[in-house]
């Protein structure tokens, strides 16, 4: 075995072992909180559990009667307890469901589900509380800690030297036996390490594919180093794929999780605390950890192939900025299986944030931000550069494919905007860490100036995520109408300028927080500005259609799904920054469904579009189309049955961020049928109900039909057809190259210098020289204006 | 792999061969990354709140040395370094400039924003909260209770200035420093004219003394900076009796002992105390002091950064690593060393002179 190997084999077991160290504060994760009091027996005295301590707990009825009240004794015997003691022992209830109370001094509340002994108490074997039994059927558990203490309270030792302990598990049922309700973190963990052992498998499997001969750890580790320490952009764009694809999941199982707990009324399948850290962690992982991965994983792999680079500026840096959002991902989940996640929501607003009572995860949700944004801004030092230094020669500004103009203007907008988000993460780090005060509103910190740092990078970053789709779709619909994208001019003046006006519209996020009004009014007119440039590239793309002659391909479609979704989002979009109009959608599902119209059926959907039209470029293996064409019908209607009505919803003053709703009948019943008498107030419209289910039955189906996507990319890579170096008849430079393109994607290097880099004349003889079926049809079929051809 | 790319890919983790340009494996970035993670995470568990945990401290430094470790890796590759491969931009209009010259220009842009942020914070702070020492003098605090007696803290905005410029002894440190950084960067730019004096012209061990010593100079001098920083915030100094100058002895307390606190919930000045009454003003100057503390030390983390580089440089000055050829690589530190420079100009008027 060569040194290279005995290297690599050790690395790779380093890697893994890092790995698992930066993964053990998310794993150390017992569904139910490792560190509760229930589980190690809050403050035991004595290190080992005592046997002679006999702990009781009477007075509690095999099957409860609802919300009956019930007098619970505790009780003990054994142990060094002594009445001569000065003090002989204490105790600690917890319990699963209901809520107990002190009936005397001698105990104390800590939450409604959990008392212990007071001073006064503790000089007593016995004690008394009161125990309200739900309102609906649970199977409740009593978890009770009792200390025997021989009294040395005083002595030097500390008190609890030669004290013992004992615990005591008791379950109880309703007057209806129920199944064991699901419990969402289970869930959760569940589902994501099955996900994560199915992309392992299907990762070792593609190893298994490519050498059936070499399947063995010889030659596994140094392929797995090879990819863990790749800095070639079109492998680092494939790590982005898998990284999002993998989150998009993971975002998408909590979208279930959400959605299944919104599904009826008064439903309690997730409590308060657990839907906060869902739809924190929903938001976070869906902007961060999925839609910006996707994009750079498009952007990786075809911005240096559009522009005729051989690779990016600085391969290794973008090898960091991959691998700076694994860990990242790491840290934001660190807490939410044991029940401390960030529950802050993906604005994290202040003075929340920096509270106590904040979640501990938030601090590390925190930190996993921190890492994103040097993540970004390494990202955006090397698009920068690379789009303007790297353009093959005779590529002019204004002769650059329209993806990469959107790949420029978004990192543009991010990079700009993104260094204001991290310091104000830092502030909040530091805040939560070493006690600083620039969020602390007892010391005179501004809560909103929060908000200023975050929307200042806030409103760019949405754009930063939908500017690469027009991208997407401007090369898809021209390639698909077999014609130049109508206006590219104008096109690029439009990215250009929604780029500039993103960064003086973000104060309509901040209507309702006592902005001065001649400021919302401004912001109002800027932010209706950004209808324009958008308007036009609608329109745009329109007469693109309008004046070609459109092939009917999987990634036409989703580009056709798009101009839908993206349009109806744009125009519910028009509604925010009217001030009036504000004040009634702020935090109603009518956001919630502009933000999903724009983010799903914009991203997204131009994120599929791209998957499917490059598919073949970056794997040399064709999609089945009748696959793509059945994902695209089932996820374009079901994800129009999941947000359309949410417009309803929102219009009626279902709020969103609330992890439950209620509607108004005569009787409010909530899913066990117990009668909720406080939920009149503020209650939807009956039919509220209806729509919420069926909400929830469209999410579902659009989270399963995303699988036919996952399936025709593996059935496309074990068995699919071979694809042509241009299978659709593009005539960007990615075309040029075969499929999958070679190490370097263009020309040789040669005594220090790049030789036969493609030029634009190479992009124009190879139109007209297209081998492919398209390429046939294109020749025969387009009809050039005669400016066109001259240009 | 195959035979063509372990030519071409030697080592994942030691000496490139940077002649053929292509992509090169690294385990730098993975190593890196999850190093500012591990950081990250004990650093936070080191300190909750404010509240100290000593047990995280270890830790916390194998964070560092897990970054460390991956810098090293990546200077290790960077070290065959000779300087054929220093790609050129391709497209107008940077045609024919270094490429990493645009990126480091790009990378200041970022850098901008950095510092722009927090100025805002401190333009928002200091423009809308009251300056402690117009509360003093009105002397309304008094009836209002915020006094050492009641324990009532009045929230009011203490410039570090109004210590640091008390005495001309106190603002020492940062007028040396600022001259510190301003004579560092004249060094770096020496350097760079040593290393790019064409071959032949002068002798290469003269190069290779002249590029080393001024990088050297360029890096003690943002040592002294470090130092003179840590002097004022945390260790104060002596001056002695000088009858001839009209010196007399007394000691500079240094924020830290004078209560100027990063996370100080309450604090009180010795000047604040009304002499008809002899009651003490008790303010809570914790945004002042989180603000001054976080910019002057984002500030002082990129000289610190600065050094790490600095140290690689210097080092490879001495082994001759500089020439005609690669010299414009300290152009880059140098831009960035410049912006370092620049940002202290405006950090120091803001925060030591106002």
């Amino acid at each position: 075995m060569n040194r290279e190997k005995i290297i690599s084999r050790t690395l790779v077991i380093f890697t893994v072992l890092l790995l698992g160290m930066v993964a053990v504060p998310s794993a150390t994760s017992l569904p139910t909180g490792v560190a509760g009091v229930k589980d190690s027996g809050c403050n035991c005295h004595g290190a080992v559990v005592s046997d002679s301590v006999i702990p009781t707990l009477e007075g509690l009825p095999e099957t409860y009667n609802y919300s009956e009240i019930y007098t619970l004794n505790i009780a003990f015997t054994g142990g060094p307890a002594d009445p001569a003691n000065i003090n002989q022992g204490g105790f600690n209830l917890w319990v699963s469901d209901g809520t107990i109370t002190p009936s005397d001094a001698s105990v104390q509340s800590w939450n409604p589900n959990e008392v212990s002994h007071t001073d006064a108490g503790n000089d007593q074997t016995s004690w008394t509380v009161e125990w309200t039994a739900p309102a609906n059927d649970r199977n409740v558990q009593f978890i009770l800690h009792t200390n025997s203490v021989n009294g040395n309270a005083g002595s030097a030792e500390g008190g609890t030297i030669g004290d013992e302990w004992n615990r005591l598990s008791i379950q109880i049922s309703s007057p209806v036996v129920i199944l064991e309700q699901a419990n969402p973190y289970t869930v959760l963990t569940t589902l994501i390490v099955v996900s994560f052992v199915l992309l392992l498998t299907v990762l070792t499997f593609i190893f298994y594919q490519n050498n059936p001969e070499s399947f063995d750890w010889e030659h596994f580790a140094p392929w797995v180093a090879g990819w863990l320490t790749t800095t070639d952009h079109k492998r680092v764009g494939t790590l982005y794929f898998l990284a999002g694809f993998f989150f998009l999941g993971i975002g998408g199982i909590m979208a279930i999780l959400i959605r299944i707990q919104l599904m009826v009324p008064g439903n309690d399948f997730l409590t308060q605390d657990q839907y906060n850290q869902f739809f924190t962690l929903h938001g976070t992982t869906m902007i961060f950890l999925a839609a910006m991965p996707l994009i750079n994983g498009a952007a990786n792999w075809m911005v240096p192939l559009q522009i005729g680079a051989p690779d990016l500026a600085l391969p290794r840096l973008n090898a960091m900025s991959f691998w700076l959002q694994p860990v990242g991902a790491v840290l934001i989940f660190t807490g939410v299986f044991s029940g401390t996640g960030a529950d802050t929501g993906w604005t994290g607003y202040a003075p929340y944030i920096v509270s106590e009572t904040a979640h501990v995860g938030t601090t590390m949700w925190v930190a996993g931000q921190i890492l994103l944004v040097a993540s970004s801004t390494l990202t955006g030092i090397n698009f920068l550069t690379t789009i303007a230094v790297m353009r093959a020669p005779g590529m002019g500004w204004m002769q650059m494919p329209l993806f990469t103009w959107s790949i420029l203007v978004a990192n543009l907008m991010l990079f700009l905007s993104i260094p204001a988000f991290g310091v104000g993460l830092i502030q909040v780090y530091l805040d939560r860490v070493i006690g600083t005060a620039f969020y602390d509103a007892a010391s005179g910190g501004d809560p909103l100036l929060w908000s200023h740092l975050f929307w200042y990078f806030g409103h760019p970053e949405v754009y930063v995520v939908i500017v690469p789709a027009f991208g997407i779709i401007s090369e898809v619909i021209a390639t698909s109408a077999r014609r130049s994208v109508f206006g590219y001019r104008s096109m690029v003046y439009a990215m250009a300028g929604i780029g500039v006006v993103s960064f003086i519209v973000y104060g309509h996020h901040m209507f309702t927080s006592g902005m001065d009004p001649t400021l919302r009014f401004v912001t109002m007119l800027t932010t209706m500005l950004v209808a324009v440039p958008t308007g036009i590239k609608i329109f745009n793309w329109l007469m693109t259609m309008n004046g070609g002659s459109l092939v009917y391909r999987t990634h036409t479609l989703w580009a056709l799904g798009f101009l839908v979704t993206f349009t109806l989002g744009g125009i519910s979009g028009m509604f925010f920054p009217s001030m009036a109009m504000d004040l009634h959608f702020h935090e109603s599902y009518f956001v919630v469904a502009h933000f999903h119209y724009v983010l799903v059926g914009g991203t997204v959907f131009g994120l599929f579009c791209g998957v499917y039209y490059w598919f073949p470029k970056m794997s040399g293996k064709m999609l089945n189309e009748k696959l793509g064409v059945l994902h695209f019908l089932t996820a374009f209607v079901t994800y129009n049955g999941i947000f359309w009505p949410m417009h309803r919803l929102g219009v009626w003053g279902m709020a969103r961020r609330h992890h439950t709703y209620f509607i108004s009948v005569d009787e409010v019943r909530g899913v066990d049928g117990e009668i909720i008498t406080e939920a009149v107030l503020g209650a939807l419209p009956p039919e509220a109900a209806g729509w919420n289910m069926f909400i929830t039955v469209n999410a579902i189906l659009f989270f399963f039909s995303n699988f036919i996507l996952i399936a025709n990319v593996v059935i496309s890579l074990v068995r699919g057809e071979k694809a042509p170096a241009d299978p659709w008849g593009g005539w960007s430079f990615e075309w040029l190259t075969d499929s999958p393109p070679p190490t370097p994607s263009f020309g040789r290097f040669e005594n220090g210098e790049w030789h036969d880099l493609p030029t634009l004349a190479d992009a124009n003889e190879h139109v007209a020289h297209e081998p492919s079926r398209l390429g046939i049809w294109f020749s025969k079929l387009m009809v050039a204006d005669k400016e066109e051809v001259e240009n | 792999m195959s035979d063509h790319d372990e030519h071409h890919h030697p080592s994942a983790w030691g000496p490139h061969d940077w002649t053929h340009g292509a992509p090169h494996n690294s385990w730098s970035p993975l190593i890196m990354s999850m190093g500012f993670g591990i950081f990250l995470f004990m650093l936070a568990e080191a300190f909750t709140n404010g509240v100290f945990n000593a047990g995280y401290v270890p830790l916390v430094f194998v964070g560092l040395f897990v970054s460390l470790v991956g810098l090293i890796i990546w200077w290790r590759q960077d070290m065959s370094f000779d300087g054929t491969y220093e790609p050129m931009a391709t497209g107008a209009p940077f045609k024919n400039i270094q490429i990493r010259k645009v990126a480091i220009w790009v990378f200041l842009m970022s850098e901008m924003m950095v510092f722009t942020s927090l100025f805002s914070t401190y333009i928002r702070y200091r423009t809308g909260i009251e300056n402690c020492q117009t509360v003093f003098e009105r002397g309304d605090w008094m009836q209002q209770g915020y006094t050492l007696e009641t324990g009532e803290a009045l929230i009011c905005f203490e410039p570090a200035s109004h210590l640091i410029a008390s005495s001309m002894w106190h603002i020492a440190p940062g007028a040396i420093n600022t001259f510190a950084l301003i004579i560092s960067s004249f060094t770096i730019v020496q350097a760079l004219r040593w290393a790019k004096k064409p071959f032949g012209t002068i002798d290469e061990e003269v190069r290779r003394k002249r590029v080393f010593r001024y990088l050297g100079s360029t890096w003690i001098l943002a040592i002294i900076f470090l130092i003179l920083k840590m002097t004022e915030w945390f260790i104060g100094f002596y001056v002695p009796e000088i009858e001839i100058l009209g010196i007399h002895e007394h000691h500079i307390h240094s924020l830290y002992a004078e209560g100027y606190l990063i996370n100080a919930d309450h604090y009180h000045h010795h000047d604040w105390v009304d002499e008809a009454t002899g009651a003490t003003m008790l303010a809570d100057i914790s945004v002042s002091a989180s603000t001054f503390y976080v910019t002057t030390g984002t500030h002082g983390v990129h000289v610190a950064g600065g050094i790490i580089g600095l140290t690689y440089m210097t080092f490879k000055a001495w082994t001759g690593g500089y020439t005609p050829k690669n010299a414009v690589s300290i152009e880059y530190f140098g831009l960035y060393w410049h912006f370092v420079d620049l940002v202290w100009v405006l950090v120091f008027p803001f925060f030591y002179l106002y």
